[in-house]
Parts: structure tokens; sequence; C-alpha cells
């Protein structure tokens, strides 16, 4: 089934408002068989793409590409496009069955044609049984689900799902999560997905482009986004992390030592020339509790401020004399031992685990 | 309010007597029409149907309120057409750009009809269309459009916009959109529009003086001639006829948003 | 953002036919009336002329404000009653409540004006109740007067009033009242400082909507007025038909226009007319 994905292509996008630029001449290209999301905050940009792949939007300015073919002029219903709405968008006075078989009637398919692809749109679902249904008499997650089988029925050259897994609770979120990617394994397509939520892309995705105030940030694996954070945005947006500002004190090929307040780091990176300010990413979990005199690249020592239990672990929030405060979170495994306010501890961390980031663009 | 805070003895009495006010006058009319005297007066010896018997057998009466009827039914058409068409349009296209359009459905509410009725009646001269049935259909059917517009839009503001995006994102083209999906959701108030259309048309008056004279002679037109002229019980036999079937339509009306509401 | 698409010329095409319709059958005509105010009998001002020369125009126009400022002043304080009564009312009663509004505002306005010539006119109802109880001897003048016109009238514009106070009652919140209550004001006090003065819109637009609707008023105030007591539309009505004078009748009829555009602008701050009408269908 892989032949039915296609590739998109975004090229210089921009989408003014009146004065209010909502998205700022983003380029992305999507491929065949790919599972991309737009991730950002709110007011971000990233629905606003969706609408104008989708051809709900005309860009001020770029173009949408399909297969290497220009489609920006093309109206919605000429594109071929499946889509995921938020909310879903269920025809709420037909059936389960003649929403799913809307898009094969307004093609035009003979009512055999249709009857045979309803059900087999339903039965990927797991929704055979429901058939006959309002969208009302249906679940949460089964209108979702009745929403993908809808998209997906006539064979769209693209499957576009805005916010598709918003309006769920946590934990069904989390179920539809597994069942939406393997969903995409077994159809195939290229699917372009929109949603705030960080843990959902990372799941989900392929490939997650992070967008903010309308532009591009990083497009990248999750892995790769997560590990090397380009800028402090994307390092604060996807998890979290703590930020080590300083100068860079000495470099060589292996990296550079970065003098941050009283503390001595180093960095296993491309090295920067001696004196340049330089901006760190150091996730919490990446630091360890140092016990006695257990060594490591990097030691600072402090007290603890504050910290939680979080089931599989602790978060610690610790005052450090070289560095202020730093936050941690150790496996619960690992803490053997009890967290208590003003208890003095070792932190430790090897030279990869801290990333130069970039200052964020105003 | 739920009735959390009950109003006082004063603006409850107030209350009961404006609704009094409003009613019993109304309902006067059926004792009246029941009458057994030849002369506007409350039964004296018994209660008798003879005026409705009077009312219902006159070719006249008869004929007025067929010729209303049909008015009614192809001015409604007219307007429940253009109506439903331009409140979709409207709501579509963003606010601004309709915003003439919009302003431009309220003059018919706003603009007294006696006003228009004397335009009407020197417009329509040299157009041929005095004392005919499609002048008046054209003139209720024209100032029926905001009832329409009116109800349409209610209905369409319930209306999700992404139900219509889903629609053409799916492929389907403009025509196929409104008729599978937009004008099913927008039913009731459609019909809602249709049966305020239909009164407007039926009880229509002041342009019927002026526009219509021997050709076209409504049911609203007998009765104001019956009230100058000859005041007899067979006029109350007329309104009440009016009473029950202005009644019917606003109980269909009340009953078909009743089910659109729980539905 | 996601609702903004891009309308294609499709959606223009499905409002013009309400558009073509009304430009050509009823903006042309009522255009039409504003130059023959102007073009008959002579071009000019002259039927304007009238309004500071004849007397009779001035007695016209003086009878019509006279009268719609004592309907709308009646009909508020009533409807507003009901409306109040209305609001208070728990869910089941407001129905009928609802229904005593509007049964009476759809049943047709010459039924209405026939029940009460039914009642009131010398032999009617009223008068000879009344001289049968020995209350009075001779028949009281109630119809055909301007007694009669107003009685109609209020009775007509009531539910006009009840709807947008009923609107602006509805969106206040009733735990204002019983906070009120619970900080100690006596059920007058609730009214006159937290209730009135929140309702105040909804009664500003229901005086708009009653004084524009009553200005142009013609079946009531020509049936009970019994053609002694004329007011602007009926007035208009004898100026062409039976006396042929366009220029004039033409005349007041703008002036009609343009008295009840300039209440309309003076109060657009203050009224939502799409509101109104919104609520009243």
């Amino acid at each position: 089934m892989s032949a039915a994905g296609h590739a998109l292509g975004i090229l210089g996008l921009t989408k003014r408002y009146g004065s209010f630029t909502a998205v700022d001449d983003v380029s992305l290209d999507v491929g065949q068989g790919e599972f991309l999301t737009l991730l950002g905050p709110s007011g971000s940009g990233k629905t606003t793409i969706l609408m104008a792949v989708a051809g709900f939007v005309a860009p001020t300015a770029g173009s949408i590409l399909l297969d290497g073919r220009e489609i920006t002029p093309l109206p919605p219903e000429k594109r071929n496009f499946g889509m995921v709405f938020q909310g879903y968008a269920l025809f709420p006075h037909m059936s389960v069955a003649e929403n799913v078989a809307f898009p094969l009637r307004v093609r035009g398919l003979s009512r055999a044609d249709r009857e045979a692809k309803v059900r087999a749109a339903l039965d990927l679902v797991q929704l055979g049984a429901f058939a006959e249904r309002l969208p009302k008499q249906l679940s949460g997650g089964q209108q979702q689900r009745v929403a993908l089988a809808r998209a997906l029925v006539f064979e769209p050259n693209l499957l576009l799902l805005d916010e598709p897994l918003s309006a769920l609770d946590k934990k069904l979120r989390a179920e539809l999560q597994e069942e939406l990617k393997a969903l995409h394994r077994r159809v195939g397509r290229t699917f372009v997905n929109v949603t705030h939520d960080q843990e959902e892309a990372l799941s989900l995705s392929d490939r997650i482009a992070i967008l903010n105030h309308g532009r591009l940030i990083q497009a990248g694996a999750p892995g790769e986004l997560y590990e090397r954070p380009r800028t402090r945005f994307v390092a604060d947006f996807l998890g979290k992390s703590n930020f080590i500002e300083g100068a860079v004190a000495t470099a060589d090929a292996a990296g550079f030592v970065l003098a941050a307040g009283t503390a001595r780091i180093a960095v296993r990176a491309p090295a920067a020339p001696e004196g340049t300010r330089r901006l760190l990413s150091l996730r919490p979990e990446k630091i360890a509790l140092l016990a006695g005199e257990e060594a490591a690249d990097n030691v600072v020592e402090g007290r603890i401020l504050a910290w939680s239990y979080l089931g599989s672990g602790f978060a610690l929030r610790v005052e450090t004399a070289s560095l202020g405060e730093l936050r941690a979170t150790l496996p619960a495994w690992q803490a053997a031992f009890a967290p208590a306010e003003g208890l003095p501890v070792r932190l430790g961390w090897s030279a990869e685990a801290a990333v130069p980031v970039e200052e964020d663009a105003p | 309010m739920d009735g959390i805070h009950p109003p006082g003895p004063a603006a409850r009495g107030l209350a009961w007597a404006t609704a009094l006010y409003l009613v019993l006058p109304i309902l006067i009319v059926l004792p009246v029409a029941l009458t057994d005297q030849r002369f506007l007066s409350l039964p004296q010896d018994g209660v008798s149907f003879r005026h409705f018997e009077t009312v219902l057998t006159s070719p006249e009466w008869l004929g007025s309120i067929w010729q209303s009827f049909t008015i009614a039914v192809a001015a409604t058409v007219l307007s429940v057409v253009a109506g439903t068409l331009c409140a979709i349009g409207c709501w579509r296209i963003s606010r601004r750009a309709t915003e003439l359009v919009r302003v431009l459905m309220l003059l018919p509410l706003i603009i007294p009809s006696i006003v228009y009725a004397i335009g009407l009646y020197r417009y329509f001269g040299p157009l041929g269309l005095l004392d005919r049935f499609a002048g008046v259909v054209i003139a209720h059917g024209v100032t029926g459009i905001p009832y329409v517009v009116i109800t349409v839009s209610t209905a369409l503001a319930a209306f999700d916009p992404r139900l219509e995006q889903a629609a053409r994102g799916m492929g389907a083209s403009l025509s196929q959109t409104l008729r599978w999906v937009i004008l099913p959701r927008i039913a009731p108030g459609i019909v809602s529009g249709a049966i305020f259309a239909f009164i407007h048309s039926w009880d229509e008056l002041v342009m019927v003086l002026f526009i219509a004279s021997r050709n076209v002679f409504t049911l609203p037109r007998r009765i104001w001639d019956g009230i100058n002229e000859n005041l007899d019980p067979a006029m109350a036999a007329v309104a009440v006829l009016l009473i029950l079937f202005t009644t019917g339509l606003l109980m269909a009306d009340r009953a078909l948003r009743r089910r659109s509401e729980g539905g | 953002m996601t609702a903004a698409g891009r309308p294609g010329i499709g959606w223009w095409l499905l409002i013009l036919p309400a558009l073509v319709l009304l430009l050509v059958f009823y903006v042309a005509p009522i255009l039409q009336v504003l130059a023959i105010s102007v073009t008959e009998p002579e071009p000019g001002l002259g039927n304007y002329e009238r309004i500071f020369t004849s007397e009779s125009v001035q007695r016209v126009i003086l009878t019509t404000l006279r009268i719609c400022l004592i309907t709308t002043v009646l009909a508020l304080l009533l409807g507003y009653a009901i409306a109040y009564a209305i609001t208070l009312a728990t869910p089941r009663a407001r129905g009928w409540w609802i229904l005593a509004v509007l049964v009476p505002l759809w049943i047709s306005v010459l039924v209405r004006a026939f029940a009460w010539v039914t009642l009131l006119r010398r032999q009617g109802l009223v008068n000879n109740t009344l001289i049968n109880a020995g209350m009075i001897s001779e028949p009281l003048p109630l119809v055909w007067n301007e007694f009669g016109i107003v009685v109609g009238m209020v009775h007509y514009m009531v539910p006009f009033a009840v709807l947008p106070m009923l609107a602006s009652m509805r969106e206040i919140d009733p735990r204002l009242l019983a906070a009120a209550r619970g900080l100690g004001a006596s059920r007058g006090q609730v009214f006159r400082q937290v209730f009135l003065p929140l309702s105040m819109p909804g009664v500003i637009a229901a005086a708009v909507l009653v004084f524009i609707f009553s200005l142009g008023f013609y079946i009531t105030p020509a049936i009970l007025g019994g053609g002694k007591t004329l007011m602007v539309a009926e007035w208009i009505s004898l100026q062409i038909l039976d006396l042929i004078r366009w220029g004039l009748g033409t005349m007041m009829a703008t002036m009609l226009i343009v008295a009840i555009l300039v209440t309309l602008a003076v109060f657009s701050r203050l009224v939502d007319l799409r509101r109104i009408f919104g609520s009243g269908a």
C-alpha cells in the first residue's frame, strides 16, 4: 500500500491577516508515507498551515505542492485530501455509515460500491457494529474513529489531522495514539497532524516540525529534536530543560569548557572560539545523584530546595553554589536516599549531556 | 430564573392584568360568533353555528379564503427560496462584506407598509401588475424575505462551520454541500421562516388595499370591508376561524422547534 | 482562524435573487415615493413647506406624535410587567406566559381590531354590561376616538415591547438577585437597584421599537379611530386614494421614513436592531 503515499511540499508559505502574520515564510517537505506533526503553542500558525494545505485558507504568498505539482489554486473539494477536524465535524443528521459514505456519495459511487467500502473502512477502525448509530450516540473515542474512517474511505492523497485527540481524556488519548500509529502503518498514507501536545507529537510522529510565532523553528525526527534542540524554545517546549549561560573558556577538538558562574562545565560539541557566549540546555533526567566520591565529567554541589514524588521517581530542585538553581529528575530505583529539604547533594552529568542551543530570535 | 426569586404581589398583579388584556379580547369573539342573534352580541337563548355556516357556504368568503391561501403559498415559496439562499450566502461570506445586504433585509420590517403600499401603487401601474395575482405575490413575497432570513440565520448561527469545511474537504461541490449537509441541518429554521412568511402574507391588508381592487380580493380585504360596512356575527365567525388557523400554525412551529432542540 | 475560508463566487450568487428582488421590487418603489414628493405637483420643496404653513398637516403630525408617545409609555409599562413575570417564573409557567404574548402577536391585526370594536362600541359588550348593571345610563364613548385608538394600539404593541425586554432580562444572572437579598436588600430595593438598571438596555430597545412601529401604524387607528382621529398613515392614504394629492401624500410618507430613520440613528448605539428582530422571530 505504500504506493498510496504522496509527497507534500510547502514552499515559502506566508499568511497575513491585515498586519498580523499568522504564518511567516514556512518551507517544509513531507515524504511519501511519512507521519509529520506540526507542533507549537496556540497562535504558532500550525492550524493555519494545515488549513492552507487543505485549501480552506488562501496563502498570501508561497505554494503547496503535491508530488511536485502545484496545487495552491485548487479549491478544497478538488484536492482529494482526507481531514479529521478538531471536534470531528461529523454530520449530526447522518448515521455513522452515512457519514462515512458521504465522500463516496459526492463522488457518484454506486450504492453497492459505497456499502462495501464503508464496511471496510468501519472494520478498519473496529466500528462495524455501530454503522446505524447517530454520532451523538457514540462516545468521544468512537466519534474520533468514525472521523478517521470517513477521512480514509475515499483513499485520499493525504490525511490531515487537526488536533485529533485533544477532545479526549488522558487515558483514552494514550490508547488512541497507539491505534492511530498502527493505522498509519497499516494504510501507508502520508499523515499531517497538528497538535500542541508534545507527548503526542513525540510518540506518534516520524518527524516533527516545531513552530512558534508563525515561523518554523526546527524540523526533525522526535529523538533528534529532543536530544539536539536548536534553540532555547525547542528545548523548553519539547520536555523540560535547565539552561546554563556562560562564556567559552577553553576549546579543543573534542569540545569546549564553559565558564558559567564559578563553575567550569565540560561540553562535548563542535568547538567555539574562546570568549564567545554560549547557552546550554541540560535535561533534568540527564543529571545523576552522585554517591560519596563518585566522579563525573561535571560535578556540582548543592542543597535540596524542594522535591516531589512522581511515582516513577523524584523531581528535585537543587540550589547549587556555582550555577544557581538546577532541576533534576531521578529514577526511583536510583534514589536510595530519603530526600529532604536542605539535604546536601552532589550532582553530576557527562560532557555529552549538556547541548549548546541558540537564543530565540526576537 | 427558575423561580428562585418570585415576583412580588404588585408585579404579579400587573402581569396578570396585562395577560388578560392581551388574551381576553381575542377570546371574546368566540361566544359572539356562536350567538343565536342576527347582530353582534353574546348568545341569548342558546348557541348557534349558523354564522359559521353562512361563512362556509358563501362563495364570496370562500373565494377570498382560497385567493388568500394561494397568494400566501406562492409568496411563501418566493420568500423561502430567496431568503434561505441569501441567509446562507451572508453566513458564509464575511460579516463586513454583507453588511449592506443585511441592513437592506431589515428595511421591510422597519419602513411602514403604508409607504411601501403607495410606492407600489405607482410602480406597478406601468408594469401592469395592479390588481393581479402576480403583483400581490411579488409584494408579499418580497416583504416576507426578512422573516425567512432571520429564522434561517438563527438556525445557521448554531451550525458548525466545520461541517461545511468537512464536506468540501471530502470533495463535495457547493450544491452537494447545500443539499446534503447545510439544508437538512437548518430545515427547522426554514420551516419556521416559511410559517412566518405565510402568516405575513395571509394577514397582509395595507398593500392589498392599494394594489388590488376587484380581481384580487383577499380575505383581509373582505374582513376590512365587513368591519367598515356591516358588523354582523359572520365577521366574528371569520375571526374565530382565523384565530384557530394562526394558532394551529404557531403550535406546529413550536412543536417543530421543540423537536429540533430535543433531537 | 480556521473558519475564514475563501468564499467563492458561488456564495455571492446565493445572495443575488433576494438582493435583486429587494432592489427592484422594494427599494425602487420607495425611492420613487421620495422622488414624487419633490416633483409633484411641481418640482421643488413646495410640499415640505406645508409642514410650516398648513394647520391640518401640523394637526395630524401632533396627533400622531401624541398617540405614539402615550402608546409607547403604556406598552412599556405593561410589557415590563409581563417580561418581569416571565423572567422570574418557573420554567413550566414560563411557557404559558410566553404563549400569552406570542399568540396575540401573530393573530391578525384585523381580528384584534374587530374584537375591540365588538367590545367598545356604543351597543358593545362593555357598554351593554355596564348599562345592564345599572352603573351608567348613557353608553360611554369608548371607540371611534383617541381612547379607542390607544386601547387597540397598546394591545398590538405590548408583545413587541415584551420581546426585547425579555431578551435583556434573561441575560441578568439570577444569582445577582439572590445575592442582593442575601446582603439584606428588600424586594423593592433588589428591583430598583439591581434588576431595573440591568434591564434598561431592553427597555430602551423596546421603546424605540414600539415608537417606530406606532408612527406608521395604519389598520388599528383607521378602524378604531372611525375616521375622526387621523394619524399619519391614514392621512397619507386619504391624500392618495381619495384626494389624489400625490405630492402631499408622498411628502408625509417621506417624513415618516425620515422620522423613523432618525429615531433609529439616535438610538443605534443603544439598540442592536438585528438582535431585537432575531429574538422576535
